[in-house]
């Protein structure tokens, strides 16, 4: 199995208008989207918002209500879910509990009766990948948590797959274990060059391993781009108030004669702010700073996070979250102001990105 | 109350918890073990009074129980290959039968569960008259063609049941993942699931077979004389002038003595089972 | 150009709905000409009069043997006997099997005794348990029980013989039986209990008989109510221990329902009452199954 594994186009993912019902409850209201050959691509979203059950009728492990989906150019919306060349790592592993790790990467390679020489070979070369090759006798059960996921992991690259499937296979790692993983797979993925479909609800991890990302939101695609450009210009509300850490803040606002009304302030920004109405304003914690004036605010809770300072402030009855590097001299319950270099405006209705 | 009071009233207390406890064991134990004394004694030891706890011990029981005229080792074959046969039958139909209730999309699913419920709820004397008819006319009385067939009527609905709560149990994702893996769904179901749920069928055969070995009533009806199980040899030793105590006991050992094995190997499968079985519903012991 | 949903669940559902039909139908076949075939057989019967003691009477003969069944005292005997067998039974296999687990519960260390002690009741013949109750246990003089009340000074009594007291024996020895179970599956269902319910519960200053009642007895209610349906069926259809323990006797003191149906067939050779009995006792016993399982799910 050499470094490079697919060839340059193949893997190319088509979905085009996916619906799904579930008797009276729509789970997926119509899901289009273009994954590239060798494109590590995220499905991000909260839970319910329908990025897992797109995955699955991508593995085709459930039907769909209408619409299709391609691989590399040929409709396979009916094929069996072994015919579409397609490997799946489970959020929960799914490891057959009965064999050995190397029974368990070697099966799906005997399901299409490899002979045993290369099957052998392959297995031994999977496992060496993921630095599992000295736990071949090993039975699942007997594996550290991390262990099992570098299994499951094996028994997918074993058969050169054209597309790599993984729901959340983070999720069951504890914290340190999974920020190290996610290099690892990240570097493994380019490595051998397979596309590959990862579905998660954690917003920080899509945005450091995804070189694009689909965000979902009840059942609809909300966006999809690159991360910074997902990160730099949000296109709904929605979006805005899920990505980033902290999250965006949001704030009723409204446009009126040229100044933007916050809170009981008015503010003139250096930025075109759009025809009078009623908005959104959201300001990234990073952007925000204590100021002599701009939006009156209460601190409410200082969390000291050691290189970096949290300041919740309570803004007109919400809280509003604050980041900097450097401790400001402020104390809980102080009386301040907070403004802000740069910020986007979303209509309030619509949650649509108000353009600059 | 003083401290002692309280650490002496705590251990009285769970000393009657003890001695009610041994209490019940003896109950239930006890007649077991008084069988297996009587089944050493002479006739003459047995009718004795006050009843004799130290006696001079004999095989002579056991040796006409098991090589004299009435010898119940033909019957100890009929049991074994009715109990047998039809326990193995059983498996063979109602494990493919349970997966496909519990993990298949199977047409008529739940009218078709509902009828393996309702089968169960059959009183066996309602349905022996019919077989008796039947299998007399097609001259199957008295056969073991005949016995291994119907046995199966009580059998099959409680393994489908035991074995859908096991096919249960397991995760969703295992046909999944054998699925993607190109197994198609019969290798699936052989090579990932069976193997997951080899205690289910294990537990469920031990039911089975132990149904089957205590019958009583299909075997006394439908069987006749090549056909007897241990169970109905039993009646062998009792007749209308005397009853063979001692022979009878040292019989019924003979006869239990599978069962009993089975249940003192098998206890903590046949206790789980038991629960297992209460939980889901149905259950003919 | 959409694909709508159900050309997509052809091939792989089909496949899937085949191979499951292809499972389930030996099972299926097995338990349709074994039960269906007979019933529909068994209710025939039971319109015909087929007495094989005098063949020449037999023939069809509607609904007589129904009607022939309301006026049967002995009939109605063996309802009322089999209501006060099935009740009693199931009543004292949960109170006692209740018990037991209660007790057992505090001990951990004699479980694994009484655990085997349990089971042999269990796995015996239910046939071997009544001949063993007939012969060894309750034989006037010589059986187990008159050994004790004789020396207890309670002097000797014809347990099985005595119609008075044959009925309670014959409780006595599916009580024994069975109760083991009740107290197996109680246990466990005992032993699953969350412990930190009654300690909360003790904080609360909660009397031991409180924690029972409110929160023990409503946690266990599903365990109870399995065991009851269970046990209730089969009281119903218990046969081998009576038969083998009295036969039916003396007289009629304990023929409950089926014995009585088993008799007039295979005794008295009346297949065609036989069969109408027995028809009365599948009602009865759909009638209670129906009316349990709906206060199994009522909650």
């Amino acid at each position: 199995m050499s470094a490079g594994g697919a060839p340059g186009d193949v893997g190319r993912v088509s979905l085009r208008g996916i619906v799904k019902r579930h008797g009276t409850v729509t789970a997926l209201h119509g899901v289009d989207l273009d994954i590239e050959p060798g494109e590590f691509f995220a499905l991000l979203g909260p839970s319910g918002s329908g990025k897992t059950t797109t995955l699955r009728i991508l593995a085709g492990l459930e039907p769909l209500s209408s619409g299709r989906v391609l691989l590399d150019g040929s409709d396979v919306t009916d094929r069996e879910p072994g015919e579409r060349d397609v490997a799946m790592v489970f959020q929960s592993y799914a490891l057959y509990p009965h064999m050995t790790v190397y029974d368990n990467i070697a099966f799906p390679l005997r399901m299409v009766a490899t002979p045993g020489v290369d099957a052998d070979r392959a297995v031994r070369e999977a496992a060496a990948l993921v630095h599992i090759d000295h736990l071949l006798a090993r039975r699942p059960g007997q594996l550290s948590g991390g262990q099992q996921q570098r299994c499951a992991l094996a028994r997918a690259i074993v058969r050169k797959p054209r597309l790599f499937l993984l729901d959340e296979p983070l999720s069951n790692l504890d914290a340190k274990l999974r920020l190290e993983t996610r290099v690892e797979l990240r570097k493994l993925q380019r490595a051998l060059g397979v596309t590959t479909v990862y579905v998660t609800h954690d917003q920080e991890e899509a945005m450091t391993i995804a070189d694009r990302v689909a965000v979902f939101m009840e059942g609809r695609v909300a966006q999809v781009g690159r991360p910074q450009d997902i990160f730099a210009k949000p296109a709904s509300a929605v979006v805005a108030g899920f990505i980033g850490s902290p999250p965006m803040n949001l704030l009723p606002a409204e446009v009126r004669a040229g100044a933007l009304r916050v809170v009981g302030a008015d503010l003139r920004l250096n930025r075109p702010l759009g025809a009078d109405g009623l908005v959104t304003l959201g300001v990234r914690p990073a952007a925000l700073r204590i100021a002599p004036t701009g939006i009156p605010a209460r601190v409410y809770l200082i969390e000291d996070l050691g290189d970096t300072t949290i300041v919740d402030l309570d803004v007109g009855g919400q809280i509003v979250k604050l980041r900097t590097d450097q401790r400001p001299d402020v104390r809980e319950g102080d009386n301040v102001h907070v403004a802000f270099a740069e910020c986007h405006l979303f209509e309030r209705d619509s949650g649509a990105r108000r353009g600059e | 109350m003083s401290a002692s009071n309280l650490v002496s009233a705590r251990r009285l207390r769970t000393a009657l918890l003890v001695a009610v406890a041994a209490l019940l064991l003896a109950v239930w134990a006890f007649p077991v073990i008084w069988a297996l004394l009587t089944s050493f004694k002479t006739e003459r030891d047995v009718l004795a009074y006050p009843p004799t706890v130290i006696f001079e011990p004999t095989l002579s029981n056991y040796r006409d129980v098991m090589f004299g005229s009435a010898s119940l080792l033909p019957n100890l074959l009929s049991s074994t290959i009715v109990a047998g046969v039809s326990t193995l039958l059983t498996l063979l139909f109602a494990v493919p039968a349970a997966y496909a209730l519990a993990r298949l999309d199977l047409p008529g699913k739940r009218a078709s569960g509902f009828y393996v419920l309702a089968t169960q709820m059959l009183p066996p004397v309602g349905l022996i008259i019919p077989y008796y008819l039947m299998l007399q006319k097609i001259g199957g009385l008295d056969t073991y063609g005949g016995l291994i067939v119907i046995y199966l009527t009580f059998s099959l609905p409680f393994a489908i049941w035991l074995m859908v709560s096991y096919f249960e149990d397991i995760p969703r994702e295992m046909e999944e993942a054998a699925l993607l893996d190109r197994a198609g769904r019969l290798r699936a179901l052989w090579y990932v699931i069976l193997p997951q749920v080899r205690g289910g069928i294990a537990v469920t055969t031990i039911f089975v077979f132990l149904n089957a070995w205590n019958e009583f009533l299909f075997a006394v009806v439908l069987g006749g004389n090549r056909v007897r199980p241990v169970t109905v040899a039993m009646f062998n030793f009792i007749s209308v002038e005397q009853t063979l105590w001692a022979k009878l006991a040292a019989g019924a050992m003979l006869a239990m003595a599978p069962v009993i094995l089975l249940g003192l190997l098998a206890q903590r499968h046949i206790v789980k089972g038991l629960t297992v079985g209460a939980v889901k519903g149905g259950g003919r012991t | 150009m959409a694909v709508t949903g159900s050309a997509i669940r052809s091939e792989s559902g089909r496949r899937e709905r085949r191979f499951a039909l292809l499972l389930f139908a030996p099972a299926l076949i097995a338990l349709a000409v074994s039960t269906t075939v007979p019933l529909v057989y068994l209710a025939w019967t039971s319109l015909m009069r087929i007495d094989l003691s005098m063949p020449f009477l037999s023939g069809f003969a509607g609904v007589d043997n129904y009607v022939k069944m309301g006026g049967d005292p002995r009939f109605w005997n063996s309802l009322w006997l089999t209501l006060a067998y099935t009740a009693s039974t199931v009543v004292l296999q949960v109170a006692l099997g209740l018990s037991l687990a209660l007790l057992v519960l505090r001990i951990p260390r004699g479980q694994a005794a009484l655990r085997i002690a349990a089971i042999l009741p269990i796995v015996l013949a239910p046939v071997v348990v009544g001949l063993f109750w007939r012969t060894l246990v309750l034989s006037p003089d010589v059986g187990l029980v008159d050994v004790v009340t004789r020396s207890l000074g309670l002097g000797s009594h014809n347990w099985l013989g005595d119609p008075q007291l044959a009925l309670i024996s014959v409780i006595a020895i599916h009580t024994w039986q069975w109760t083991p179970f009740a107290f197996l599956v109680l246990l466990a269902s005992l032993s699953s209990l969350p412990p930190d319910v009654f300690e909360a519960a003790r904080i609360d200053r909660a009397s031991a008989w409180q924690r029972f009642r409110h929160i023990t007895l409503p946690l266990i209610r599903p365990a109870i109510v399995i065991v009851v349906i269970m046990r209730t069926m089969v009281a119903l259809s218990a046969f081998a221990a009576i038969f083998a323990a009295t036969g039916g006797g003396p007289g009629t003191a304990t023929e409950i329902l089926n014995l009585y149906a088993y008799r007039t067939s295979f005794s008295e050779l009346n297949l065609g009452y036989g069969a109408a009995l027995a028809m009365v006792l599948l009602a009865i016993t759909l009638a209670v199954s129906f009316v349990m399982f709906r206060v199994r799910t009522k909650r």
